[in-house]
């Protein structure tokens, strides 16, 4: 394997990042789609070097594996918006940058040179995405929020968790990544008219609004039924209609299927043929059970009250006799789409994965570290894991001296003056 | 507000659209949505999943009377095409020859069996981009299995972050990934799509769901490639912040099931949240007393109120909003997220938009879901150019069907 790989689509461009954890994604998914990607972080460094969990527990801004996670690819320049000298540099790197990605609360945008208005006028070319909680403006445009106040007040949270208990989050904070990730999306749409025209214009990501797109089917479900879809638990609900489990215990461990483990609609019949292949169908054999489940084929509504809990309750004894593994193969056999509930040692060693050679090998002054390859594989312009994340201000001389054109001595008095 | 179209960002770009259910139609509907002209291929002998899933409206049954499929395919035109019938591939092929980017999501197998690969397809159309978002990718032992977004959040690692600590790992009670990759293949789709418009090269893109959904599950790989550390579920809660959690509200009507989020991530925050319970002891308290506390106090507060309140002292919360509760949401309000858009047979339905704004040129969703094999006599006389005569013979042979 040669380690001269082709350049990624957006290699001709440059990303000025001021990006928190909110929005540090999309910079990074710009950085992994080749564009080169200047995070500019505040001298002493970034507040995000400071979110855990660290390498070896041990609380270092250089350590922080969330920093590692969301800024490779990227290179770090250290920068003092808030003085006069450190808004004249960063005007100037914006003048050499096709994107600027920032999540700057709304009513301190304009203080640190972010303005909407200002910037389409200094930099009409640019691409200016701003990632905010609610957007930025309207009644909760200044509102805080944490990725848990996202999935809340964008509706995921609703959705997620058990009846009569507390409504939770995926612990990996889905609402920073469903807004980042979105933001790119906007930025990209937002780029391709800039390459039609050679005019940018401002993306306005809202976190709340993102997390919106993860409904499924509840936004047509109350508009066309006047029914909240609920928290389900270890189980399904569509349109509605509340489903039987789709995680169940398998002898080592869990895995997940269609709700009733695919007992209704097209792979009913099936499914019930592997069973009773292991002598575990139970009465679904029977004329009336394969009447009443062929009746299910056409519409995807599934069974309910006694039918359910019985469908379920065959479908738990079986699972519990077999490894996963077993499990999702015969599964996968007859069409049916199980899937094994990985663990993060699963993922590691798993072997599509690994034959796909999808984990990527990057080289730390302390380790070489693994991570998630590529998210796309394009055929000719690939997108690539290059680098680790950057220590703090470890590019300033490229970006003020080349890019910027500072002289050395330039350099020195603006970190001796506390700019960079 | 109807915008010019000739400044609509994707006008002229034209996609044939094969894919099924969420991912490959979130990905399309953003292009379409953007100004594009998607062309839905659909058939009504093995028919796109989501036209025969409820919600219904009046609770019918029917290919043109489903919620879940229309909310995904607003701006989009729909050819029906049968590609099991004799003359069904080379009609697609014929689609595919007058558009710029093929989109589809089957297992490897179908595109192969049917000679529509990427390969195949630049014959006929050398600049062509073509994205295949199969579960798990194009090649490897598990390309052809099957899956659902429900089950791939379990394949990804997501389901094993979701859930009670120390219990059962349930996941989202969405099919998550399919509304979480689709942003990942449509920034691939576009960044190629930028890459042409500036080299006139197209190219093939190999989407595999469960490599991008990796990318959703956080500090989790490298805690465990470095650390050793396998992450574990913690309800609503924060590995580093406390009060971090969602709490029972005083009752709305008969409605009990109220809930607000509240989280605390600096001294700031939980001084403002004492103040505004009027516990001053709270801001030196013992994390789990303190929980056992806010939530004994916000039973009997309306949610909706003490939002604002918390929020006006600057501690970060936000009521457990339900899709009713979205939809009387000023600030989604304010943003114009849901579309009102009539549809023949579903009449005036909520549409969801993207989650941005851009300033110069803004998504317009331009009509309703489409109707199955809507646009026919469009796709098939104006766009591939069939006589009446050839028409008319392909619908009697059933092609069409």
């Amino acid at each position: 394997m040669t380690t001269q790989t082709a350049a990624g689509p957006l290699a001709p461009f440059r990303v000025i990042d001021l990006s928190n954890e909110l929005g540090q994604l999309a910079g990074r998914m710009l950085g992994d789609l080749g564009a080169e990607v200047i995070k500019v972080e505040p001298p002493g460094g970034d507040e995000s070097r400071f979110i855990g969990p660290f390498r070896g527990d041990v609380v270092d801004p250089e350590q922080s594996l969330h920093w590692w996670t969301f800024n490779n690819n990227k290179l770090s320049a250290t920068l003092d918006l808030t003085s006069a000298r450190g808004q004249e540099l960063f005007t100037r790197l914006l003048d050499g940058a096709d994107f600027l990605v920032e999540t700057c609360p709304p009513d301190a945008a304009a203080a640190l040179g972010l303005g909407i208005e200002a910037l389409r006028a200094s930099h009409p070319a640019l691409v200016h995405t701003s990632i905010t909680p609610f957007g930025r403006d309207g009644p909760y445009a200044n509102w805080k929020a944490t990725d848990l106040v996202g999935t809340a007040m964008g509706g995921l949270s609703s959705l997620c968790g058990a009846p009569g208990r507390p409504p939770i989050r995926p612990t990996a904070s889905q609402a920073y990544t469903q807004a980042s990730a979105q933001a790119v999306v906007g930025s990209l749409v937002a780029h391709y008219q800039r390459t039609k025209t050679g005019t940018g214009q401002h993306v306005d990501q809202s976190m709340q609004e993102a997390v919106t797109f993860t409904h499924d089917n509840a936004s047509p479900t109350w508009d066309i039924r006047a029914i909240n879809n609920s928290r389900p638990g270890n189980g399904r609900e569509i349109g509605g209609y509340k489903s039987g489990q789709y995680v169940y215990e398998a002898a080592d461990g869990y895995v997940a299927a269609l709700s009733y483990g695919g007992l209704f609609g097209l792979t009913a019949r099936q499914t019930i043929e592997w069973l009773d292949h292991h002598g575990m169908a139970g009465d679904l054999t029977s004329d009336e059970w394969l009447a009443k489940l062929d009746a299910t084929q056409g519409i995807l509504i599934p069974p309910a009250g006694e039918d359910g809990d019985y469908l379920n309750q065959v479908l738990v004894d079986f699972c519990k006799q077999f490894t996963r593994a077993q499990l999702v193969a015969e599964a996968q056999q007859i069409r049916n789409g199980w899937g094994i509930v990985h663990t993060p040692g699963d993922l590691l060693e798993n072997e599509h994965l690994a034959a796909r050679d999808y984990w990527v090998e990057l080289e730390h002054e302390e380790a070489h570290v693994t991570y998630p390859g590529p998210w796309a594989r394009l055929s000719k312009t690939p997108i690539s894991v290059r680098h680790r994340a950057p220590r703090i201000g470890e590019h300033n001389d490229y970006v003020y001296g080349n890019l910027l054109g500072c002289s050395d001595d330039e350099i020195a008095e603006l970190a001796a003056q506390g700019v960079i | 507000m109807t915008t010019d179209q000739s400044d609509r960002v994707f006008e002229g770009i034209r996609i044939a659209d094969f894919a099924w259910v969420g991912v490959g139609p979130l990905v399309s509907k953003y292009l379409a949505d953007h100004g594009a002209e998607v062309i839905r291929i659909e058939s009504s002998v093995r028919p796109e999943p989501l036209r025969r899933a409820p919600p219904f409206v009046n609770d019918e049954p029917g290919l043109d009377n489903s919620g879940y499929y229309a909310d995904f395919n607003s701006s989009k035109k729909c050819a029906s095409l049968n590609l099991q019938h004799p003359d069904g591939v080379a009609i697609a092929r014929r689609i595919i020859a007058e558009c710029d980017i093929v989109t589809e999501s089957f297992t490897p197998k179908a595109m192969r069996a049917w000679g529509m690969t990427y390969e195949d397809l630049c014959e006929i159309r050398p600049d062509l981009i073509m994205i295949s978002m199969p579960m798990y990718g194009l090649t490897g032992p598990w390309s052809m299995w099957q899956g659902y977004g429900h089950v791939l959040q379990a394949a990804a690692g997501i389901s094993h972050l979701t859930g009670y600590p120390g219990e059962e790992p349930i996941g989202t009670g969405v099919a998550y990934t399919d509304f979480l990759v689709p942003h990942f293949a449509a920034s691939a789709l576009l960044a190629a799509l930028d890459h042409r418009q500036r080299t006139g090269e197209g190219q093939n893109i190999d989407f595999g769901q469960l490599e991008a959904a990796i990318h959703a599950t956080e500090t989790m790989v490298l805690d465990y490639t470095v650390n050793g550390r396998e992450q574990q579920a913690l309800g609503a809660g924060h590995p580093e912040h406390q009060p971090y959690g969602t709490y029972q509200c005083a009752a709305r009507g008969d409605d009990d099931d109220r809930w607000i989020a509240i989280t605390v991530t600096n001294d700031a925050e939980l001084a403002a949240l004492a103040d505004v319970a009027g516990e001053p002891s709270w801001s030196s308290m013992d994390p789990d007393a303190l929980d056992s506390a806010i939530a004994a106090w916000t039973r009997t507060q309306q949610a909706e109120e003490l939002m604002q309140r918390l929020q006006n002292a600057g501690v970060p919360a936000g009521v457990v909003q339900t899709p009713e509760d979205l939809r009387n949401d000023p600030q989604l309000a304010h943003r114009g997220h849901f579309w009102m858009l009539d549809h023949p047979t579903m009449g005036h339905r909520a549409y969801d938009g993207p989650s941005f704004r851009l300033s110069e040129t803004p998504a317009e969703l331009t009509k309703a879901a489409p109707l199955l094999g809507e646009d026919n006599e469009y796709v098939y006389k104006d766009i591939v150019g069939m006589s009446d005569d050839e028409y008319v013979e392909h619908l009697v042979s059933g092609a069409f069907d």
